[in-house]
C-alpha cells in the first residue's frame, strides 16, 4: 500500500500540463466596460452599423440585469469593470491567409497542446477554425467546404460577408436579454465561429474549433452560430485548454444552433479549461449559454460534452424542440477534482408533437469538488406524444467530494411520457476488489471503472475526440484515489 | 423591480391569551421575527409553482373562533382529540388512559412544562424552508402535547381531528408536538376537515422527536373543503435506531401545501415516507419533502404517487440531503405521476444533495399516462376500457394506500379515491 500511496501522492501533485503562456504581443484594451469600449471594439472589427446597434442594445439591457445566484457554486463577486474586453494578436490588418503565414509561435502553442493543426486537418480531414484569444487566426480547409457550399468562418468575417444571415439568426436562439452572461456576451463578444450548411448538404468533414484563453486578465467572449438548412448535416467539435494563471478568468460564451426541417447538428465539446491548482486557487470561470433550436420537422440537435476543466462551470446546453418529431440529445461527462465546482445540465423544452429527447449525464466528483446536475424537462401543451428519458448518475471518489442532482420536470401534456432516474454511489469495493485481484493497480482500476461509467457518453463522441476524452479523464483523475 | 408584497401585520395579531406565559412569550417573539416577511413569489424557489395560488388577504388574518358545537360525527370510536379552529375541544375528545402516555393541551401545561416546550417548538423544522408555517408559531392559540415515557406503547391509533369551521372568513392554527421516549411506540392520525363555505386558511404544524429506538407512524389525511387553503408542515428528528413512518393522503383544494422534513440524526435511524395526491377541477397540491441524513448508517425510503385531472396542478419536490460523514447512507426516492388531462400540470423535482462518498442513493420520477399495453391486456380479456383504466389508476395509488396501518383511514381513503377515479374517467 505504501508504494501506491507514494505513487498516488506524486500523481496528485501533477500539475496542469497545458499551463504555459505564449508570449505574443497582444493588442489589449484597458480594463472596463462602457459604451465607448463597445464602440471601439466594434470599430476595430470594422463592423457595420447594425452590429454596433445590436451590441449597444444588449449592453443597455445587461446593465439592468442581475447576476444569477441560484447555481450551487460559490465564488467571490466578479468585478466586470476590472476585465479587459478585447485582446487580439498583433497585426490584425494582415490576417494570415494560409497556415504558412500563421505566426509560428502560435502553431507551436497548439502543438504543445497536442493539436497539430495542419496534421490533424490533413490526416483526419478536419478543418480547424482556431480561435486564439479573440481573433480567428487560421482557418483551414475552406476550399473543399466552399465547394460544398458550406460557410465556415469566423463570426467577424460572417458579419462582413453574410450580414443577411447574421441579421436573421444572431440572437434568434439566445436573445441578448436571455440571461446575465448572454447579455454580457452579446455586448462584448470579440469573435467566434460561424457555420452555415445549405439545403440538402452533408458537410464533407467534421468542423472543429480550438479555443484558447491566452492574454492574462482577459475574458474571452466568443460566439458561435451554426445554421443547418433543410436536410443538411453537420458535426462540430469544440475543444479547449487554457494556460495556467493565478487570477480567475471569465469565459462567457454563447452558442446558438438552428436546425431546419430534417437537418441534424451534432455538437461535441471537450472542455479542459484550467481548473485552478490543488488548493482551488485560480482557474477559469466558465459561464456559458448554449442552446439549439430544432425548428424544423424531423430535425435533430445533439450535444455531447466532456468537461474536466474550469474552476467553476455554469453551463446548460439546451434544445428547444419546436418542430414536429424533432429530437434533442444531451450526453455529458462532467468531472470535477480538487476544489472545482460545476453546476451543469441541460434543458429540453418540448413544444412540438412527437418530439423526443434523451439525457444521459454522468457526473464524477473527486477531491473537495462539487458537481451538480441541474436540468429541466418541460412538455408544453402542444407536445402531444412527446417522450423524454433522463438518466443522471453520479460517482463519488473521496469523502470530501459532493454530488448533487436538481432535475426540474414540468409537464402540461397528458400524452407526453417522461422517465427520470438518478443514482449516486462510489466506486464499489467489489469492483475494486475484482480488479485488484487480477493484478491491476488501484489507479488503473479506478480509471477503468470510471471509463466504463462514462462509456455511454464516450461512444457518442466523434472517434478522435473519444480517444482524447478518455485520456483527459485519466489525467484529470490522477491522484484522486486513496 | 417592484418589491415583493409583505405579510400583512394583521396576521401577526394572535387572538386568545389562554396559554401559559412562556408560550405567549414564544408566540410574541416569533411574531416579531415575521414582521415585514416578504410573501413568496414566483422567484421564491420553494414556492415557484405555488405562489400564484396563495391568497393572504386581511380577511384571512382574522383568527377563527372556536365557537359552535363539534362538527360532523366521526366514525372514530377509539382515542381521539378534536381541534376546532385550532383549539382543543376536551368534551369531544377521548384521551387514552395508558400508563406512560401523557396527553395535554398547551393551555393546561404548568409553567415549567411550558418553558420546556417553548424551547423545543420549531426545532424540527428548517425555518428557511417553511417560512409560512412559521406563522403558526406566532398565532397558535392552543396545541396538543403528546409525551411517551420510555417503553410506553399506545395500543391503538390516536386520531387528531382538526376541524375548521369556515362559516366566517379567517384562519386557524392547530399545533401538535409529540415527544416519543426511548423504545416507545405510537400511531398518530391527523385528519383535516372543514365545514362552512367562506374562504379560510388552515396553518397546521406537527412536530415529532424520536428518542433511541422509538417508533412513530404518522398518518395525515387532508380533506379540507374547496374554500380552505391549507399550509402544513411536519417535522421529525430521529435518534439512534428509531423509525419514523409517514403516510399522507391529500385531496386538492385552492391551495394545499405540505412540507415534510425528517432529520436522521443518529446511526440506525430510518424513515419511510409515502404520499398520495389526487386533484381535479382547478385544484392545487404541493408536497415538499426533505430528508436529511446527518449521521452514518441511516436509511430512507420515499414513494409519492400523484394523479392530476382536469385543470389541476400537482407539485412534488423531494430533497435528499446526505451530510458530510453520513457514510453508508441508503436513500431511495420514487415519484410517479399520472396526468389525465391536457389542462392539468405536474411539476416534479427529485433532488439529491450529497456530501459523503460511501452512499447509495437513487431517485426515479415518471410523468405520463397509463400504459397502453396494460390497458390492452385487460381489454383483451373482456374488461371494458373504462373499467380497465379505473382499475389501473386505482392500482397505481392503492399500492401505497394499502400500506397505511390504520384500517379506518385506509377505507376512508379508498372510498374517496374510488369516487374520484369514477368521476374523473366518466368520459373515457
Amino acid at each position: 500500500m505504501a508504494n501506491t500511496d507514494k505513487q498516488v501522492n506524486e500523481l496528485i501533485k501533477r500539475e496542469y500540463e497545458h499551463g504555459f503562456v505564449t508570449e505574443i504581443e497582444a493588442d489589449t484594451f484597458e480594463p472596463g466596460l462602457n459604451e465607448e469600449v463597445i464602440r471601439r471594439l466594434s470599430a476595430i472589427k470594422n463592423e457595420p452599423e447594425f452590429m454596433l446597434e445590436w451590441r449597444l442594445k444588449a449592453f443597455r439591457k445587461w446593465l439592468e440585469m442581475d447576476e444569477p445566484e441560484w447555481a450551487h457554486v460559490h465564488y467571490p463577486k466578479i468585478d466586470y469593470q476590472s476585465i479587459s474586453y478585447y485582446s487580439a494578436p498583433k497585426r490584425p490588418e494582415d490576417m494570415p491567409q494560409s497556415l504558412d503565414e500563421v505566426d509560428p509561435e502560435l502553431l507551436r502553442t497548439y502543438e504543445k497542446l497536442g493539436i497539430p493543426l495542419h496534421e490533424r486537418a490533413a490526416l483526419a480531414g478536419v478543418a480547424v477554425d482556431a480561435v486564439f484569444d479573440s481573433v480567428s487566426v487560421a482557418t483551414t480547409f475552406k476550399e473543399p467546404l466552399a465547394k460544398a457550399g458550406v460557410i465556415f468562418c469566423s463570426i467577424s468575417e460572417a458579419v462582413q460577408e453574410h450580414p443577411e444571415l447574421i441579421k436573421k439568426y444572431l440572437g434568434s436562439v439566445v436573445p441578448a436579454g436571455d440571461n446575465f452572461y448572454a447579455g454580457l456576451n452579446a455586448a462584448t463578444f470579440s469573435d467566434g465561429t460561424f457555420v452555415y450548411v445549405p439545403k440538402g448538404v452533408r458537410c464533407p468533414m467534421e468542423l472543429s474549433t480550438y479555443f484558447r484563453i491566452n492574454a492574462a486578465n482577459t475574458g474571452q467572449f466568443e460566439r458561435t452560430l451554426i445554421i443547418a438548412e433543410a436536410g443538411s448535416y453537420v458535426s462540430y467539435l469544440e475543444g479547449c485548454t487554457a494556460p495556467m494563471r493565478d487570477e480567475n478568468q471569465l469565459h462567457a460564451a454563447v452558442v446558438e444552433l438552428v436546425a431546419m426541417d430534417d437537418a441534424q447538428i451534432k455538437y461535441s465539446t471537450v472542455q479542459n479549461w484550467y481548473p485552478g491548482d490543488e488548493n482551488g486557487k485560480g482557474g477559469i470561470y466558465n459561464f456559458v449559454t448554449k442552446r439549439g433550436a430544432a425548428i424544423g420537422k424531423n430535425s435533430k440537435i445533439s450535444w455531447t460534452q466532456v468537461e474536466t476543466g474550469s474552476a467553476i462551470t455554469w453551463k446548460y446546453p439546451s434544445c428547444i424542440l419546436r418542430g414536429e418529431n424533432s429530437v434533442g440529445e444531451f450526453y455529458s461527462v462532467a468531472l470535477t477534482n480538487n476544489y472545482q465546482q460545476a453546476d451543469t445540465g441541460t434543458k429540453m423544452i418540448h413544444l412540438g408533437k412527437n418530439t423526443s429527447s434523451t439525457i444521459i449525464s454522468k457526473g464524477i466528483s473527486a477531491g473537495h469538488s462539487s458537481n451538480a446536475y441541474r436540468g429541466l424537462v418541460k412538455f408544453g401543451p402542444g407536445a402531444e406524444g412527446a417522450r423524454n428519458f433522463t438518466q443522471c448518475d453520479s460517482l463519488l471518489i473521496g469523502d470530501r467530494s459532493a454530488a448533487h442532482t436538481f432535475p426540474y420536470i414540468e409537464s402540461k401534456n397528458k400524452g407526453a411520457i417522461l422517465e427520470h432516474e438518478a443514482t449516486t454511489s462510489k466506486v464499489s469495493d467489489e469492483q475494486m476488489f475484482l480488479c485488484r485481484q487480477r493484478g491491476i493497480d488501484p489507479e488503473q482500476a479506478v480509471s477503468m471503472i470510471v471509463n466504463g461509467f462514462c462509456k455511454e457518453v464516450f461512444k457518442e463522441l466523434p472517434m478522435e475526440f473519444a480517444v482524447e476524452a478518455g485520456k483527459l479523464l485519466e489525467v484529470s483523475l490522477e491522484g484522486s484515489v486513496g | 423591480m417592484k418589491p415583493a408584497p409583505t405579510l400583512s401585520p394583521a396576521f401577526l395579531e394572535p387572538a386568545g391569551q389562554q396559554l401559559p406565559a412562556p408560550l405567549l412569550a414564544l408566540r410574541k417573539q416569533r411574531g416579531t421575527a415575521l414582521a415585514d416577511m416578504p410573501l413568496p413569489t414566483r422567484k421564491t424557489e420553494n414556492w415557484k409553482y405555488s405562489s400564484r395560488y396563495l391568497q393572504m388577504n386581511e380577511a384571512l388574518a382574522t383568527g377563527l373562533r372556536p365557537e359552535g358545537k363539534a362538527g360532523p360525527a366521526l366514525a372514530v370510536d377509539g382515542y381521539h382529540v378534536v381541534f376546532r379552529n385550532g383549539v382543543i375541544v376536551p368534551e369531544a375528545s377521548v384521551y387514552p388512559d395508558t400508563a406512560g402516555i401523557e396527553i395535554k393541551s398547551f393551555s393546561e401545561l404548568s409553567d415549567t412544562e411550558a418553558t420546556d416546550l417553548a424551547e423545543r417548538l420549531d426545532n424540527t423544522l428548517d425555518s428557511n424552508a417553511v417560512q409560512l408555517a412559521r406563522l403558526n408559531s406566532a398565532r397558535f392559540e392552543d396545541g396538543l402535547l403528546v409525551r411517551l415515557k420510555p417503553d410506553a406503547v399506545l395500543d391503538q391509533p390516536l386520531f387528531i381531528v382538526c376541524e375548521t369551521d369556515a362559516s366566517h372568513s379567517g384562519s386557524a392554527y392547530p399545533r401538535i408536538y409529540v415527544d416519543a421516549g426511548r423504545h416507545s411506540k405510537i400511531t398518530l392520525v391527523e385528519e383535516y376537515i372543514s365545514t362552512g363555505g367562506e374562504p379560510a386558511m388552515v396553518n397546521a404544524v406537527t412536530e415529532f422527536t424520536l428518542a433511541e429506538g422509538a417508533q412513530v407512524t404518522s398518518v395525515r389525511l387532508s380533506l379540507d373543503g374547496e374554500n380552505v387553503q391549507h399550509i402544513g408542515a411536519t417535522g421529525a428528528r430521529l435518534k439512534a435506531s428509531s423509525r419514523f413512518e409517514s403516510h399522507t393522503v391529500g385531496f386538492g383544494g385552492p391551495l394545499r401545501r405540505h412540507d415534510l422534513q425528517v432529520r436522521l440524526e443518529e446511526p440506525g435511524a430510518e424513515c419511510k415516507l409515502n404520499g398520495v395526491v389526487v386533484t381535479q377541477g382547478k385544484q392545487h397540491y404541493d408536497n415538499h419533502t426533505t430528508i436529511e441524513h446527518v449521521a452514518p448508517h441511516c436509511n430512507s425510503e420515499e414513494t409519492y404517487r400523484n394523479i392530476a385531472a382536469d385543470q389541476s396542478h400537482i407539485i412534488f419536490n423531494g430533497r435528499i440531503h446526505i451530510h458530510q460523514d453520513a457514510q453508508k447512507s441508503n436513500a431511495n426516492m420514487s415519484n410517479k405521476n399520472l396526468l389525465l388531462s391536457n389542462g392539468a400540470e405536474i411539476d416534479t423535482k427529485p433532488e439529491l444533495e450529497i456530501y459523503a462518498d460511501d452512499v447509495k442513493c437513487a431517485h426515479g420520477a415518471t410523468v405520463g399516462q397509463l400504459n397502453e399495453d396494460s390497458i390492452f391486456y385487460l381489454v383483451s380479456r373482456g374488461i371494458g376500457r373504462r373499467e380497465a383504466t379505473t382499475l389501473l389508476s386505482m392500482a397505481f395509488i392503492n399500492e401505497l394506500i394499502e400500506q397505511i396501518p390504520v384500517a379506518l383511514v385506509r377505507e376512508t381513503s379508498q372510498a374517496r379515491l374510488n369516487e374520484f377515479i369514477d368521476r374523473t374517467f366518466v368520459e373515457v
